[in-house]
């Protein structure tokens, strides 16, 4: 998990005593939930994301916390917001503002224009490069939320 | 004993008067203190919301013209698409945040997060359920709506005095046999039998939560059968045998029935609200506490 808020080019703190294992999955809990919680709970708290075959998949309440962290943003304009959420890559054209760095591979938040965040991607091409073509390339929206329950 | 003429007889002899049902759409929103700012980006979709007259937070949806659960305000849990008389049982109650609250058959979660709205996402919801497809619905309405204060357990509502907690506030939205309003099937899919077997697990559910209400606590009951086995029958035998008062609510409805078919119930009965369908489902609700009534 750490290495997965890395990719944002920020670091969380999180207080490991209030993380709890279930299965594959993370959990974050507060102090008075912790003292509800028993160990068959199917879901607790704020669900952070799991393991599956050696890597992490973030959940989106994570990712809104890596949002509130000086990482790398990028706001997206109306129409390109329900395109990321249909499971869309973004073109430069649809992008309003970049927060960060942003460089080449690296991952970076989609935001809409109310700073909500919509997902993440990779960024595939330079910053300064050129007008055409996909700027960010989607790895997780929220239109995940319509395809899980399929 | 089943089908439409044998159950439509029924609804007239506890006085329905058949009028036009025609349940409308209906949003709540899940942001409340900003709930105009959401109102108004919803309108500039082409949404017509109107506001439903006994919600503080529900909307009804005017001629949607698309998928209301496709937009990115809604992935991003600004509301939930929710029936406007399944949103009155979680307003009863008296206080909510800080509390330590059950949502005793919680799936698929729209209660459960409305409960934490209301909450402001303190205090603590147990919520229980006990398929695993259910829980994961669960599960999905809690992260997209950014609920926090809440322990999920896959377990029996019979069996909630395992988690050895006792609550202030108990919400039992129980399985019922549902009405003809949601399901069109629902004639040719219910029998009494059926409906009788709905009361009896729905009394070992009260009696349950009975046992792990603390003392000040509030246990509010609903259903959205029509049936009054499962209604002010089930409420009557929970005053008389769980020690219960029915507390006066004021909130959308008519009275609880007193007299039906032929059987005397106890007079505090008419302090549940029984909704006939119309704009909304079918729909019956009350709230209970241990000691003397208001």
């Amino acid at each position: 998990m750490d290495a997965f808020v890395r990719h944002f080019q920020t670091k969380i703190r999180f207080n490991k005593d209030l993380i709890l294992k279930s299965q594959n999955r993370y959990f974050l809990l507060n102090q008075e939930l912790k003292g509800f919680i028993a160990k068959d709970f199917y879901y607790a708290g704020v669900y952070l994301g799991k393991d599956k075959s050696g890597r992490f998949y973030s959940s989106f309440n994570l990712l809104e916390m890596i949002a509130k962290k000086d990482s790398n943003k990028v706001i997206v304009n109306k129409k390109t917001e329900w395109l990321f959420v249909c499971g869309r890559d973004i073109f430069r054209k649809g992008i309003l503002r970049l927060i960060g760095p942003n460089k080449r591979n690296y991952y970076t938040l989609v935001l809409n224009q109310y700073n909500e965040c919509l997902g993440f991607g990779k960024i595939v091409s330079e910053v300064a490069g050129e007008e055409e073509g996909i700027f960010v390339k989607n790895i997780l929206d929220l239109g995940d939320f319509l395809r899980r329950e399929k | 004993m089943s089908g439409k003429e044998f159950f439509m007889n029924r609804y007239s002899e506890l006085g329905w008067k058949n009028e036009e049902v025609k349940p409308r759409q209906a949003i709540r929103i899940n942001t409340p203190d900003r709930a105009s700012a959401v109102v108004e980006r919803l309108s500039s979709l082409g949404l017509e919301l109107e506001k439903i007259p006994f919600l503080e937070n529900g909307y009804w949806i005017c001629k949607p013209k698309f998928s209301i659960g496709a937009t990115p305000e809604y992935l991003l849990g600004l509301y939930s698409i929710q029936e406007a008389a399944s949103q009155i049982p979680v307003t009863l109650f008296t206080e909510l945040k800080e509390k330590v609250i059950l949502d005793a058959c919680a799936a698929p979660g729209g209660k459960t997060v409305q409960l934490a709205v209301l909450m402001y996402n303190t205090g603590v919801i147990i919520a229980l359920d006990v398929r695993k497809k259910r829980l994961r619905a669960l599960s999905n309405q809690l992260e997209r709506c950014h609920v926090k204060n809440t322990i999920v357990y896959r377990l029996d509502a019979t069996l909630a005095r395992k988690l050895d907690i006792r609550f202030d506030c108990i919400l039992l939205d129980v399985p019922c046999s549902g009405n003809f309003v949601i399901d069109k099937h629902w004639f040719s899919r219910r029998t009494i039998k059926d409906v009788g077997k709905n009361a009896a697990a729905q009394r070992r559910i009260l009696a349950e939560a009975t046992g792990i209400l603390k003392d000040q606590g509030e246990i509010v009951y609903s259903t959205c059968s029509l049936e009054p086995e499962e209604d002010e029958f089930n409420i009557d035998w929970a005053v008389n045998n769980l020690n219960l008062k029915v507390q006066k609510i004021n909130c959308f409805g008519e009275k609880g029935l007193t007299d039906i078919f032929d059987q005397k119930l106890d007079d505090a009965i008419q302090n549940c609200r029984r909704i006939w369908p119309g704009q909304t489902q079918g729909f019956f609700v009350c709230k209970l506490k241990r000691g003397s009534s208001d």
